[in-house]
C-alpha cells in the first residue's frame, strides 16, 4: 500500500518539475506572440497570467501540506516500528546471555 | 537519452524556466505600475492672469511625467462659485504661451502655459474651472488610454 502510494508521490513530484520547468517559458512565449500581434490584448495576458498563477500556488500549497503529512506519518510509523525492532533486539540479546549464562 | 545529455537538457530549461520566470515578475510589476500611475505627478494647474480683465484666460500647468503620453482629447468648464452656471471653455481656440511639450510624449518636467477665450456671456465674478484631459500612454510594450482631471481651479473675473 505504501510502495503504491510513495510510486504515485514521485510521479506527483516529477509532473510538478516538468510543470514549473515548462510553463513559465509556454506561457511567456505565447502570451509574447499573441499580445505582439494583436490577437488577446495586454490586460487580458496579464490577468490570464495572474490567475494561473494562482491557482498554481494554491495547488502546489495544498499538494504540498498533504504530502508532508503523508511523509511525517509514514516517518513516524517507520520510527515506532524501528524501536519496535530494537525493543525485540533487546530482548532477544537478553535471552541469549541468559541462555549462555545457563551453560 | 543518454545520462550527459539528459542532465544538460534538465539544467538548460532549468535556467530558461527561471529566466521566464523573472521576466514574467518584472514584466507584471512594470504593468501594475504603468497601469496605477498618474499621466502627471505632483501637478497643478492654475490661472496666472487672475483676476482675468482682458478677453483671455491663461492658465498654467506645472508638474512631471513619468511615462510617454500623447493628448487625445480635452475638455474644461468654468462653473460660477454662486450659481453653478456652467460655461464651456474653447479649447479649440486655446493659444500657447508657453510650452514645453505638453500634448507631445517627452516625459520628465512638465511647464506648460496656455490661454483660451473667455466665454462672450461670461460676467464679474468667482469661478471654479474643471479640467478633463484624456491621454493615449505607452511604456515598454504597453499601452493605455488614461483620463486626468483637474478641479477647483479657481478663477475670478472682472
Amino acid at each position: 500500500m505504501d510502495k503504491v502510494k510513495n510510486q504515485k508521490i514521485q510521479k506527483q513530484v516529477e509532473r510538478w518539475d516538468l510543470f514549473a520547468r515548462l510553463t513559465p517559458t509556454l506561457f511567456l512565449a505565447t502570451s509574447l506572440i499573441l499580445v505582439v500581434f494583436d490577437v488577446v490584448p495586454l490586460e487580458y495576458a496579464f490577468y490570464i497570467g495572474l490567475t494561473g498563477f494562482a491557482i498554481t500556488a494554491v495547488s502546489w500549497w495544498w499538494w504540498a501540506i498533504f504530502t508532508i503529512k503523508y511523509l511525517i506519518s509514514i516517518l513516524s510509523r517507520a520510527s515506532t516500528n524501528l524501536t519496535d525492532v530494537n525493543n525485540e533486539i533487546k530482548i532477544v540479546k537478553k535471552e541469549l546471555e541468559d541462555l549462555k549464562d545457563e551453560r | 537519452m543518454k545520462d550527459k545529455t539528459y542532465r544538460l537538457v534538465k539544467a538548460a530549461t532549468n535556467i530558461v524556466s527561471g529566466l521566464s520566470m523573472a521576466t514574467l515578475i518584472v514584466l507584471g510589476v512594470s504593468y501594475i505600475g504603468f497601469n496605477n500611475a498618474f499621466v502627471f505627478n505632483n501637478a497643478g494647474i492654475a490661472v496666472t492672469n487672475n483676476p482675468v480683465t482682458g478677453d483671455q484666460i491663461n492658465f498654467i500647468l506645472e508638474g512631471s511625467r513619468r511615462h510617454e503620453c500623447v493628448l487625445t482629447k480635452v475638455h474644461s468648464d468654468a462653473y460660477d462659485d454662486a450659481t453653478g452656471e456652467r460655461f464651456p471653455l474653447d479649447f479649440a481656440r486655446k493659444v500657447y504661451i508657453r510650452s514645453d511639450d505638453y500634448l507631445g510624449s517627452d516625459t520628465g518636467v512638465v511647464d506648460h502655459q496656455w490661454g483660451v477665450p473667455k466665454p462672450d456671456n461670461m460676467y464679474p465674478g468667482v469661478y471654479r474651472v474643471t479640467l478633463y484631459s484624456e491621454f493615449d500612454c505607452v511604456y515598454l510594450l504597453f499601452k493605455k488610454t488614461k483620463v486626468q482631471i483637474f478641479d477647483n481651479i479657481s478663477l475670478i473675473i472682472e
